[in-house]
């Protein structure tokens, strides 16, 4: 037998597992105000159906059901909920604003803060495609890093229509996917060589190799209109201006910055974008963006815009920043020498909602203190027949 | 501050060279040290000095913003990192060799029952397999000539820069998998909250760089 854990899975404990609870309260708390409200779909699923969402479903882990049928883990939520959404809830009046928090599964290569399984919180609104909807969504995105306290909070929003627009008039279609794939990955060295060589207009040239500074504030998105005569890139700057000028309302547009040369899945996306991080994680912390052609797949189009994040990349940033709760001197320890009354008194405390644990080990007073002090109670109570005794646990 | 991951040895002399060339001055780097991190104030730079199959790795986690690495190791480590320029130094091609006695003229020759030798497992195995060859790769991590010298294998892959090395050994280079340069590698995120600073770095390395060339 092996006693450790396949790579890519690990154990949550006490403390940890309090605080992962306490944190999910805190984000359910800021969906539930927002009017996001909260749905749980099934772990696994036919896999045919998790397929049609985005690259993470090449992740799925697999397995037979019992009639034979392809079954697979979730890898993310955005395609169950878009299923229910076109199934179990069509006829409900639109748009939805749908939450969640879970468990996913990727059979990915392990990164820091992205293990094989790892938890999901994010949000959904569907049956909406204006650029309200986008704004709102980026909106609760730096809304809730902010109330969860992480300090200097970016979000970059791109729109993948722009990219899509410049390259529209691009013939041939292997160096379209080329050129995506290099800037995807932002291998600036493989792009620019691909570019010079390959057989576009000298205009579209230039505007590409230009790209990757089509970053900033809101003057950056004059320039991207400017730079282009295509009218699926222009509309594209369009609409990331009056999402912008939105966000201004909200009074978080300077956690917001623009770039144009991000660019994400191609096929999954269809408008706006976004990637949300802080200096201190290599990673981002959360993404997503509009999506509006998934829940075609299921036989409803529903135009649609949300965006996940990982809890374990949360919990590093915050602990990385300071911000991980101290474990709390909390609660007390009954020495029941009288049994009747220590339960009567314990059950009295506990309806209060405090911490209360009867001692069923036969403790003495010191050994009860010297427990007390590692298990971080604030009290040992001490319960006789006639009297009754607190004691203060004393901290290191 | 940036800090960059170098590679020590050979990429770091030249990178040292082209900073000074971009007048930074990189002084305190030239000393023979056992410091594995380098901070020079003056020119905001901070060095982590590393082996370089690891570069690629501190910059995907963001340990270090930067990093200057090869494209052999780029493309063999497969890390999640920005490609931002090509330093045009630390040239040298990846190629398949083989035993000159074998009387092997192209990789066509090679069959599943041929075992290659390789720093660069994943690099060979690519190349093999989108040529529709079956080989046997053998990971490797130095030495690699010695592979068909003690009869471990048939072939090998490795980077070479003069050809020198392979031809004392007996070995011939039946075909190049790809040539490679020193790279200047960042963190996507540092990429996005470092953006001034990385501009700065890149304008100064392009105009010497551009010079030579």
């Amino acid at each position: 037998m092996k006693l450790r854990t396949p790579r890519g899975v690990k154990d949550f404990l006490p403390n940890d597992a309090r605080w992962k609870y306490e944190l999910e309260q805190k984000i359910h708390s800021v969906f539930a105000c927002w009017s996001y409200q909260e749905v749980i779909t099934p772990t696994f699923e036919f896999y045919d159906v998790l397929k049609q969402g985005d690259a993470s479903a090449d992740q799925t882990y697999r397995f037979f059901g019992h009639n034979g049928e392809l079954l697979a883990l979730r890898s993310d939520l955005t395609t169950p909920i878009a299923r229910m959404v076109a199934t179990r809830l069509k006829d409900q009046p639109k748009p939805l604003r749908l939450a969640y928090l879970a468990n996913v599964f990727r059979h990915n290569d392990v990164q820091v803060g992205f293990q094989r399984e790892f938890y999901q919180a994010g949000v959904e609104l569907m049956g909406s495609g204006s650029p309200a909807a986008d704004a709102e969504a980026i909106a609760l995105a730096v809304t809730l890093f902010n109330e969860l306290g992480v300090k200097d909070f970016k979000l970059d929003i791109g729109q993948i229509q722009y990219f899509r627009g410049i390259v529209e008039d691009c013939t041939c279609n292997f160096i379209k996917q080329r050129i995506w794939q290099l800037l995807l990955k932002k291998d600036f060295v493989g792009y620019e060589t691909l570019i010079k060589q390959a057989d576009i207009d000298y205009g579209t040239k230039e505007l590409l190799l230009d790209l990757p500074n089509f970053q900033g504030k809101s003057e950056i998105l004059d320039q991207a209109y400017q730079s282009t005569e295509n009218l699926h890139a222009r509309a594209a700057v369009k609409n990331l201006q009056e999402i912008y000028s939105l966000l201004q309302g909200y009074g978080i547009a300077d956690q917001v910055n623009i770039d144009l040369s991000m660019v994400k899945s191609l096929e999954y996306y269809t408008g706006m974008v976004i990637e949300g991080y802080v200096p201190s994680l290599g990673f981002t912390l959360c993404s997503g963006g509009r999506y509006d052609n998934l829940s075609s797949q299921f036989g409803s189009q529903q135009p649609a815009v949300g965006f996940a994040l990982g809890l374990e990349r949360l919990m590093l940033v915050l602990e990385q920043q300071g911000l991980k709760p101290k474990v709390k001197q909390e609660g007390m320890l009954i020495l029941p020498y009288s049994w009747s009354r220590a339960v009567k008194y314990a059950a009295d405390q506990r309806a209060k909602g405090i911490r209360v644990e009867v001692d069923i080990q036969g403790l003495t007073r010191a050994q009860a203190e010297e427990y007390a002090r590692d298990k971080h109670f604030a009290a040992v109570v001490i319960i006789e027949d006639s009297t009754m005794e607190m004691l203060e646990v004393q901290q290191d | 501050m940036l800090s960059i991951a170098v590679a020590k040895g050979r990429l770091l002399d030249s990178f040292i060279q082209l900073l000074e060339e971009a007048g930074y001055c990189c002084q305190l780097l030239k000393q023979d040290t056992r410091q594995l991190v380098l901070e020079i104030p003056e020119i905001n730079l901070c060095f982590i000095l590393a082996k370089p199959a690891d570069v690629p790795t501190y910059v995907e986690y963001g340990s270090a913003d930067l990093g200057v690495v090869g494209k052999d190791i780029l493309a063999e480590t497969d890390k999640d990192v920005a490609e931002l320029i090509d330093l045009k130094y630390g040239r040298c091609r990846l190629v398949v060799a083989v035993p000159e006695n074998l009387r092997i003229s192209s990789v066509q020759d090679l069959d599943f029952n041929s075992r290659v030798a390789s720093k660069y497992p994943h690099i060979a195995n690519d190349y093999f397999n989108s040529r529709g060859i079956q080989v046997e790769v053998i990971p490797l991590h130095g030495s690699i000539e010695l592979g068909p010298i003690i009869g471990l294998s048939e072939a090998i892959v490795d980077i070479t820069e003069t050809g020198r090395t392979l031809k004392e050994n007996g070995l011939v280079i039946i075909d190049t998998i790809m040539e490679s340069t020193a790279r200047l590698a960042a963190n996507h995120i540092s990429l996005k909250t470092k953006r001034k600073e990385i501009s700065k770095l890149i304008s100064d390395l392009n105009s010497v760089i551009e010079g030579v060339v």
